[in-house]
């Protein structure tokens, strides 16, 4: 169901759009996730309806779309969240490395490993700040210190928190503002070095300045990390994402590059939508 | 008045009204706990009365006040006594007057109308005896190895005679009972061999050298106990008793003697302290009516952590499937509902199924399997404080259930999904994030069970509970911790004191002396339990979303 056309994308002339990718024909090793006719039901009722998409590499892509619209629950079918749902079944494929991990012979907690997610509200384990962060590595059976103190600094660098707490590591998270947890929460994620990174709504908890950190960070984590982001704020949609897809009541409509689906959407429900007019 | 009703002031009235009434019952039961259970101990005046009674026949007593009432007179017109018209009641008094190789009883009421005269001499002692109660009277005079000497050197020699009763106790209970005990085992080496059919030659004579020699150790240590006995019985004290009386009592006997009237307040505290340490560090006497409570409290302690012990695991396992595992249907509904109704079973319904199925049917089947050498007598297949624990365990199991699933579920779902988000499995996410977070709940479930444990008498008198044991669960032979021995318990001490004991007026506050103890042994077990949890809580805190 991609609706984008090759006028909207071929716009190269403009510099801003320069690196813009053709979504519809992405080279293999430009392809994150390879999302093909998937259904969800919750019970009888369809909550995704042959969702069809490719999520590049390197990049930020975000679901935008009302509540209720399947944004949370399509990112939440690419580390099998789901799976933990009652009475959830699942059609179609989501390849990563050309792989099917609704395979039978997946490992879903490997899978996990490679596919991070990062909730609404900070969860934050009521651990010690380290202990948060290689929570992760200690899973996987890391228990050299020194790795462990590494992996800690590094996760922490990169998710802008290690200034603030390098002096309280063995302090309880639970101390730390809701920005921070966040963070932290995003560092947690970060240290296991997974492939993609999955963001559900995580600003939609916190203030604004707050938000701000976060939405630096996230430009800052998609040199390592393919990200993607559910929000229901189309400004944050605007200022961090590269690609952007707009869904309504579990169909994705449209899916393109921000700047253009922001600018010139094709689909008269995402023009709705994004001038405000429901939502 | 309508205004009032509707700010809600009345409600708050009524809350606070039930608040204060169950905080002054609690209150009330404690202060009548313990001032009964404490006044068993400070040492009371001693009292000389001189009586003339209805007959014209005049006499002396000599003992303790132990209790006043007022009665009507119309109960004592059959005394002739010659009252006051205008007088309605007489006071009488409840005497403890000991001595009871002279007279039965130890108490006798007197009406204080008889009382002519009464004095408190400073010279009245008090005789705490290993047996026949307290002795009240004079010292007549001290024989020490067959000379009479002054009665100054009472303290000396009763400083010696403790020294070798100390000995003879150790004696007695560490090098002779190590020597039945390995004794016994060697009979019942020999006869596990015989019934095995592997009774050599070689392993009987290895056997019965070995009992010749404890045997040659235990006549030795017999005379070493022998010498002491000899030594302590040396010396004997003569007392005169109320009538005047001669009686002679021997050291051997003799634990204390205290001039009660001539105690300070300081040295009435003193008194006081090392009754109650006493009370506590001592083995019990005469029937349980005098001494410690040692045993007692030893076995209710060891009781409660052994069916802490075993109850914790079990009920989180059990709490963990039905919570994290078990498919979400009526089954597991009725499950649940079973588990919470097991809660209400009259405890009794426990001790019977404790004894039917552990003693006798798992008991049974150990000892036919492992202590074969011992039957017909049982090891395990009697009541013992492995199967008070375990049947206490199955009692106090459904409230650490309970409380342990409510914990799991009050654990937010993002706990879960952060974990299970970073590639943990269930059971990691189980063990690592889940359980120390529910740990606060589950503590909860422990106190709760602690607290209903520690109460029960009911159920262990039926499987394992006694009178008097007597050895200790827990001593210096291997292996140590004896599970199959029956054991003493503070509960079933109450019981047994207040309604069973030959000399009730004597036992009644020692009941509340008892009770006293045991509630103090309850809050102490569970104030380290309510400790521990608050410190996980602290630990363990979440966020308030």
């Amino acid at each position: 169901m991609i609706s984008i056309s090759p006028k909207a994308l071929a716009t190269g002339s403009d510099p801003a759009f320069s690196k813009k990718l053709d979504l519809n024909n992405l080279a293999p090793e430009q392809v994150a996730l390879d999302i093909n006719k998937l259904n969800l039901f919750y019970g009888k009722k369809q909550a995704l309806n042959n969702i069809t998409m490719s999520i590049p590499k390197g990049q930020v892509t975000a679901f935008i779309g009302p509540s209720g619209c399947g944004k949370s629950t399509l990112l939440r079918c690419i580390n099998r969240m789901n799976d933990l749902v009652d009475d959830c079944h699942i059609s179609g494929e989501i390849n990563l490395h050309g792989n099917n991990i609704y395979n039978k012979h997946v490992d879903v907690a490997e899978l996990r490993r490679k596919v991070g997610m990062v909730f609404q509200r900070p969860n934050p384990f009521p651990k010690t700040i380290y202990e948060n962060v290689v929570y992760g590595l200690r899973i996987m059976g890391e228990n050299n210190r020194r790795r462990l103190d590494e992996a800690a600094e590094q996760s922490l660098r990169s998710a802008a928190l290690w200034n603030e707490v390098k002096d309280r590591l063995h302090e309880s998270a639970l101390g730390l503002s809701g920005g921070q947890q966040q963070r932290l929460v995003i560092a947690r994620a970060i240290a296991i070095q997974p492939e993609v990174l999955l963001l559900d709504e995580p600003t939609s908890a916190l203030d604004p300045i707050s938000t701000l950190v976060i939405e630096e960070l996230i430009n800052d984590l998609k040199k390592q990390f393919t990200v993607v982001i559910v929000t229901h704020n189309m400004q944050q949609a605007a200022r961090v994402s590269d690609q952007t897809a707009f869904m309504y009541m579990g169909d994705l409509i449209e899916y393109s590059d921000t700047n253009t689906l922001f600018t010139t959407p094709l689909k008269k429900k995402t023009e709705d939508y994004i001038t405000g007019r429901y939502g | 008045m309508n205004k009032w009703f509707k700010s809600g002031a009345p409600w708050i009235w009524l809350s606070a009204g039930g608040v204060s009434i169950s905080l002054i019952s609690v209150l009330g039961l404690l202060w009548l706990i313990a001032s009964r259970g404490l006044s068993y101990f400070w040492p009371s005046e001693l009292y000389q009365f001189d009586l003339l009674d209805e007959n014209g026949v005049k006499s002396v007593v000599i003992g303790e006040i132990y209790d006043r009432e007022e009665i009507p007179v119309g109960q004592l017109a059959h005394l002739n006594l010659d009252l006051d018209p205008e007088q309605e009641v007489l006071e009488r008094l409840l005497i403890k007057t000991g001595n009871r190789e002279l007279v039965s009883l130890d108490f006798r009421w007197l009406l204080s109308h008889n009382i002519t005269n009464t004095q408190k001499p400073k010279d009245l002692v008090v005789v705490e005896r290993r047996t026949h109660g307290n002795f009240y009277g004079y010292i007549d005079s001290m024989v020490v190895d067959g000379n009479e000497v002054d009665s100054n050197q009472l303290d000396e020699l009763l400083t010696r005679v403790e020294g070798f009763q100390q000995q003879i106790d150790e004696l007695q209970k560490s090098d002779i009972g190590a020597i039945n005990y390995q004794l016994e085992r060697l009979r019942l080496k020999t006869r596990k061999y015989q019934l095995q059919d592997k009774l050599t030659p070689e392993r009987q004579a290895k056997i019965d050298s070995e009992v010749v020699n404890l045997n040659q150790r235990y006549a030795k240590l017999e005379q070493e106990l022998m010498g002491y006995r000899e030594e302590i019985s040396r010396d004997h004290i003569v007392m005169r008793a109320m009538d005047g009386q001669l009686v002679t009592i021997n050291f051997e006997y003799i634990l204390k003697v205290t001039f009660n009237n001539q105690l300070n307040l300081l040295e009435k505290l003193s008194t006081f302290f090392s009754q109650i340490g006493g009370f506590i560090i001592e083995d019990p006497r005469e029937a349980n009516t005098e001494g410690g409570v040692f045993p007692a409290i030893f076995g209710t302690v060891l009781m409660v952590l052994l069916m802490t012990v075993i109850v914790s695991p079990l009920g989180v396992i059990a709490a963990i499937y039905l919570h994290e595992y078990a498919g979400k249907n009526a089954f597991t509904k009725l499950l649940r509902i079973s588990v919470i109704n097991l809660a209400g079973v009259p405890s009794i319904v426990y001790g019977v199924f404790g004894l039917g199925f552990f003693v006798y049917m798992v008991g049974g089947s150990l000892d036919q399997l492992f202590y074969s050498e011992n039957l017909p007598s049982p090891t395990f297949g009697t009541p013992g404080v492995l199967w008070s624990s375990l049947t206490l365990a199955i009692l106090t199991l459904p409230v650490v259930i309970v409380s342990t699933e409510e914990g799991l579920s009050r654990i937010p779902l993002e706990m879960r999904y952060g974990s299970l988000a970073l590639g943990a499995t269930k059971a990691e996410t189980l063990w690592r994030i889940i359980l120390p977070i529910a740990s606060p709940a589950i503590m909860t479930g422990i106190i709760l069970a602690i607290a209903r444990a520690a109460g029960e008498v009911a159920p262990l008198m039926l499987v394992g509970v006694v009178k008097m044991a007597p050895n200790l669960p827990l001593d210096g032979n291997f292996p140590f911790l004896h599970l199959d021995r029956k054991f003493m318990h503070l509960g079933f001490h109450i019981y047994d004191v207040g309604f069973q004991s030959p000399n009730v007026e004597a036992a009644r506050p020692l009941v509340f002396a008892t009770a006293l103890l045991l509630v103090t042994i309850i809050v102490a077990l569970n104030m380290t339990a309510v400790s521990i949890r608050n410190r996980l809580r602290e630990k363990y805190k979440m966020l308030e979303h």
